[in-house]
């Protein structure tokens, strides 16, 4: 139990994890749905990039003098998450442009009821 | 250059069919001349390619130990090739008259062609995975032959058909995955390949044995797998006749006693004690097959029933793995393809000239058709095995092995199912020839010559191996001589 | 003169051939160019994989750094046979899918979406070469994200109803995928601190006893996380739908390829990166294995029970990627190396099965099963494909289907799980059971046949020839499966 609160960007990550994952599963609504991967997605960046961070250590941007390897935090993960922020939010847009295209076809972006139509 | 003659028999053949579908014959007269080169040429090739010394064989392709596609001619192969090709003969001047009453016949003749290709291919196997592949094979060729019709029913018997083959294909494959993970090996040695291993494992063996005996049994109409056989009589009767009395059952005979003979070795299957399931399923065979076929009205239907009680003979013979058992069972091999190849005949030629199908109908039909109705009678004979026929010398020497495993029982299974064979094979002797009321004038209605001199020819040769069978059993003992 | 050592660089050659040109093409006004264009870079690609295969099969296996950063700050390719093999059948593959395409796809997609199309289709075969070459595991997840943005578009872009509802859904199940899939490279990167993964491979030796937990979470993420994407049975729902609304072009190049490529990074992070040893400890294959095996007996089950052709060719890729976990989980180097050499014979049956259903539903405008009786005479030559495939996927011997299905009998036998056989062979005959009832009533019937002209809708042989030079590849594969096994177990290594 301990350990979960020294942790805790781990565990915030996790739980958020665990909300986005549930929002995408259990909701109808397909804009909602895009709302649970979103949170899904940035628990993870969240997770990645907690990884790289070293409590008490810079961002690794120098000033001035160089500081050392010791005196930075890895930057590894940030750098990898900015590509992920870049391929989240591509398929968030194809997402959305995709329910609105089903928007025009089926008049409802509810999945259930989408679901209902199959027959026709 | 002389192993490469080995592969003409097998592919000449698959050649010739799709000529045969390519070609348009100006008329009826070349369409036959083909055929009649294509096969005749067949059986004529057989012979010359025995003819060489030594027999040959050959690697078509190998990768490795497992997919090796090999072809190789022995004694049992030459025995069953000849039997095939000459049977193959009768049939197709029989066919050549009887399919004039059916439509479609380029498809027919393509595919009939196409499977003495396959048969060659089933008897020149070298190992369990190329007879494998004509296994499958046959049942992929025999398949349009037995839905020609096409009619609803056809097409219900072809798919109870496919589906018992096709069961009975994956019992075949499940047998050789479980051998080859011993064995490593898969081809056919006389005295089996097993006795050369140091150690293995005797209950995956016995299981591999099992599901191939069930596997290959399908197709020799194994009861209770044999349901398919009668089912496939709404066929033509010449494929009835070829296929179903010949064929592809006495293939499924043919490729148990390659995996019992050739893999396993009688030795170590004697040993190993799993005979008893086997040995209660081939009497079912025999009792059920006679009793079933007892108040069959069709008389094809009745010939098929019959079909599966005598190949319940044969396979006796050779579960019961001694001499003269084998030399019985191989002799009624044999005897049991021209017999019932003669029958079918005589039943396509009763349908063909007058259109009955059933046993209440041919009353009195021996006064119009006697020629027919003799060899029918001769036949039935045999097949009952009363003494001087050929049919009475293979249960003897069935019977003789029994006896030697000190088994009386398989005597008495043998001489009662010889009784139930006389009755339901001469009632339709009686119904023929002393039913029906006494017209003044009877007018002759024999067949066709092309239907009437393979039946008669055939009736011959039943009597010939009947007056005279040392030829053949001195051949055969051979054979058997070299695996026990 | 072009030097067999420059074959280094033909991977990344290959790439950015593929992945350039993609862009060129909504340029170009004229679609015979695009057409043109497209073709063209696919088949200097397929040679240039060729020329690579050759390469490694004579040197071995080798590292390409991009830009020459050494790992672990660059990324880099690593090509050992395996790689090699498997670019040469996603190059070759789709090559002669768009070759097909050339004659059919006008009928299916407005034709001012035809440059989109092929720039989508480059992209995507681009992308999934870039998974299979790459050692990166971050760089393999950008691919993977970008190869499913792809293979939705080329989903969506038939613009019915179904289609956006399937892509919609096939979307939102991958990228709950890919989130899994990233939170697993998470885990693991906590524990080693490197995304190549032959870095991985000597970290995790050290970790494994630090952080047993982690390693087994971060598995399990990866299997879930590319099972989705990989139609691993019971998280399939997407891919019926996806595969059969999309055009037939499509839906062969989802099918054998685009599965596969996800097929083939789960092997490579179980075995490359995590290693046999490693990976044999964790519970983690037998789920995979049990997964597999239902796969392989369920999605037949469900196939038999479509009306829809499609959906019955769909349902059986869920069942033949059934085969290939099947093969990953029983955790033997024969076993994986068949389950490779399953996802080369799949890919090119299952391409030509799609094809050949995809002309039938072009020139007859149906897609029910039953309206395809009698077909066999309309279309022989079609049918006559279709079948060969059918014979394949039920195991007839010598095509590739029987000769995965027995190495996988005997590597079950021999990692000591006899009873598996019996799923092996349940399946094949399910097999049968959905496909040989096309075949007959295509060809036989006298219900059937009535009515129907002979030849009357086929296809000219021209149009058909891509689906041919299929099936003869389909042969090839079965007759070389020998080496190709021990190709692939030697790139296991």
């Amino acid at each position: 139990m301990e350990r979960l609160f020294i942790n805790y960007f781990e565990t915030g990550a996790i739980i958020l994890f665990g909300v986005g994952f549930a929002t995408l599963l259990l909701h109808n609504n397909l804009i909602k749905k895009i709302i649970g991967m979103n949170i899904m997605d940035t628990a993870i960046f969240l997770f990645f990039i907690a990884k790289g961070y070293i409590p008490g250590r810079e961002a690794p941007i120098i000033q001035d003098v160089h500081k050392g390897a010791a005196g930075y935090i890895n930057p590894v993960p940030s750098a990898l998450m900015l590509t992920g922020i870049v391929v989240a939010v591509s398929i968030t847009a194809f997402a959305l442009a995709l329910t609105i295209k089903l928007h025009e076809k089926y008049g409802t972006i509810e999945l259930d009821q989408i679901m209902e139509m199959r027959g026709d | 250059m002389k192993h490469l003659l080995l592969l003409f028999p097998v592919f000449l053949p698959c050649i010739y069919a799709i000529l045969y579908g390519l070609i348009r014959f100006k008329g009826d007269t070349h369409r036959e001349v083909f055929i009649g080169t294509a096969i005749v040429g067949n059986l004529l090739l057989v012979i010359f390619m025995l003819q060489s010394n030594p027999l040959p064989s050959l690697h078509l392709f190998r990768l490795d130990q497992f997919v090796d596609v090999y072809f190789h001619v022995d004694k049992m192969g030459i025995l069953f090739s000849l039997l095939a090709s000459t049977l193959w003969i009768f049939t197709m001047f029989f066919s050549m008259e009887y399919m004039t009453h059916e439509k479609n016949t380029k498809r027919f003749f393509s595919f009939f062609i196409l499977n003495l290709g396959v048969i060659m291919g089933i008897a020149f196997s070298g190992n369990l995975f190329t007879m494998y592949i004509f296994y499958e094979l046959l049942t992929l060729a025999t398949y349009p032959l037995v839905i020609h019709a096409e009619t609803e029913d056809a097409l219900y018997s072809g798919k109870k058909y496919l589906i018992y083959s096709f069961f009975g294909a994956t019992f075949i494959l499940l047998g050789m995955i479980l051998l080859y993970s011993v064995t490593n090996d898969l081809s056919f040695a006389a005295n089996g390949i097993i006795g050369k291993l140091d150690n293995y494992n005797e209950t995956i063996l016995l299981a591999a044995y099992f599901v191939m005996f069930i596997g290959f049994g399908v197709k020799a109409a194994l009861v209770p797998f044999h349901s398919w056989l009668p089912s496939a009589m709404v066929a033509p009767t010449p494929v009835s006749a070829l296929l179903h009395a010949v064929a592809v059952v006495k293939s499924g005979i043919f490729a148990i006693i390659r995996v019992s003979y050739f893999i396993f070795g009688a030795d170590i299957l004697g040993g190993m004690k799993g005979h008893l399931w086997i040995n209660v399923m081939v009497i079912f065979t025999i009792v059920l097959g006679s009793l079933m076929a007892l108040h069959q009205e069709n008389l094809k239907k009745r010939l098929a029933y019959s079909t599966i009680s005598q190949l319940g003979y044969v396979l006796l013979g050779i579960v019961l793995l001694n001499k003269n058992a084998l030399i019985g069972g191989l002799f009624h091999l044999i005897n049991h393809a021209v017999i019932k190849i003669t029958l079918f005949f005589i039943v396509g030629a009763i349908y063909f000239t007058t259109g009955k199908k059933s046993i209440h109908e041919i009353k009195g039909i021996g006064r119009e058709m006697p020629i027919t109705m003799l060899c029918f009678s001769i036949a039935s004979i045999s097949l009952i095995g009363i003494p001087p026929t050929n049919g009475f010398a293979s249960k003897w020497f069935l019977a003789l092995g029994g006896i030697a495993e000190n088994k009386i029982f398989f005597v008495v299974i043998l001489l009662f199912s010889a009784f139930l064979t006389a009755g339901y094979l001469l009632p339709i002797v009686v119904t023929a020839f002393f039913q029906g009321e006494e017209r003044a004038l009877e007018e002759k209605k024999e067949p066709p010559l092309k239907i009437l001199i393979p039946i008669v020819t055939l009736t011959g040769v039943i009597v010939l191996l009947g007056l005279f069978p040392n030829i053949v059993l001195q051949f055969i003992r051979s054979i058997v001589g070299e695996i026990i | 003169m072009i030097s067999l050592a420059m074959a280094k660089s033909f991977p990344l050659l290959i790439l950015l051939i593929l992945l350039i040109s993609a862009f060129i093409m909504p340029l170009v006004k004229n679609n015979r160019v695009v057409k043109g264009i497209s073709l063209g870079t696919m088949m200097m690609a397929a040679v240039l994989s060729v020329i690579t295969m050759i390469y490694v099969v004579k040197n071995g296996s080798f590292v390409y750094r991009i830009g020459h950063w050494d790992a672990p700050w660059g990324i880099e390719f690593y090509i050992s046979p395996m790689e090699a093999a498997i670019g040469v059948l996603f190059t070759w593959v789709a090559g002669l899918i768009l070759w097909y395409s050339l004659y059919s796809l006008e009928k299916e997609i407005p034709s001012e979406k035809l440059p989109f199309y092929y720039l989508l289709v480059n992209v995507l075969i681009g992308a999934l070469l870039g998974i299979v070459y790459s050692n990166d595991i971050f760089n393999c997840f950008v691919f993977v994200e970008i190869s499913t943005l792809a293979s939705c578009g080329i989903v969506v872009i038939k613009d019915k109803k179904e289609n956006i509802k399937a892509a919609l859904k096939y979307l939102i199940l991958s990228c709950l995928g890919s989130g899994l899939f990233l939170m697993g490279i998470a885990f693991l990167y906590s524990i080693t601190g490197n995304l190549n993964m032959t870095f991985i491979y000597k970290e995790v030796a050290a970790a494994q006893y630090v952080y047993p937990n982690v390693i087994l979470i971060s598995v399990v993420l990866f299997t879930i996380g590319l099972g989705v994407k990989s139609a691993m049975f019971p998280l399939h729902t997407w891919l019926p739908d996806a595969h059969s609304s999309a055009p037939s072009v499509s839906s062969a190049l989802l099918s054998s390829l685009v599965l596969k490529g996800f097929v083939i990074l789960l092997i490579k992070i179980l075995f490359r990166a995590l290693g046999f040893t490693l990976v044999k400890e964790l519970p983690i294959l037998d789920l995979i294995l049990i997964l597999g095996s239902l796969g392989m007996i369920m999605g037949s089950v469900f196939a038999i029970l479509q009306k829809e052709i499609k959906r019955v060719i769909a349902y059986s890729s869920v069942a033949q990627v059934g085969y290939i976990f099947f093969g990953i989980g029983l955790a033997s180097e024969l076993g994986v190396a068949v389950a490779l050499y399953h996802v080369f014979g799949h890919a090119v049956t299952k391409a030509m099965l799609f094809l050949t259903v995809g002309a039938m539903i072009e020139t007859t405008g149906k897609k029910k099963i039953e309206d395809f009786k009698g077909i066999g005479k309309e279309m022989p030559i079609t049918l006559g494909l279709f079948t060969l495939g059918a014979l394949s996927m039920v195991g007839i011997p010598i095509l590739p289907g029987f000769v995965s299905k027995w190495n996988l009998a005997l590597a079950s036998i021999s990692a000591g799980k006899p009873i598996l056989v019996a799923i092996i062979l349940i399946s094949s005959i399910l097999n049968a059971l959905y496909y040989f009832p096309v075949v007959i009533h295509g060809f036989f019937g006298e219900e059937n046949l009535k009515d129907r002209v002979y030849k009357s809708k086929q296809k000219p042989v021209k149009e058909m020839l891509p689906v041919i030079c299929l099936s003869v590849a389909v042969l090839f594969v079965g007759l070389i499966s020998e080496p190709l096994i021990q190709l692939f177990s030697l790139g296991l290594k």
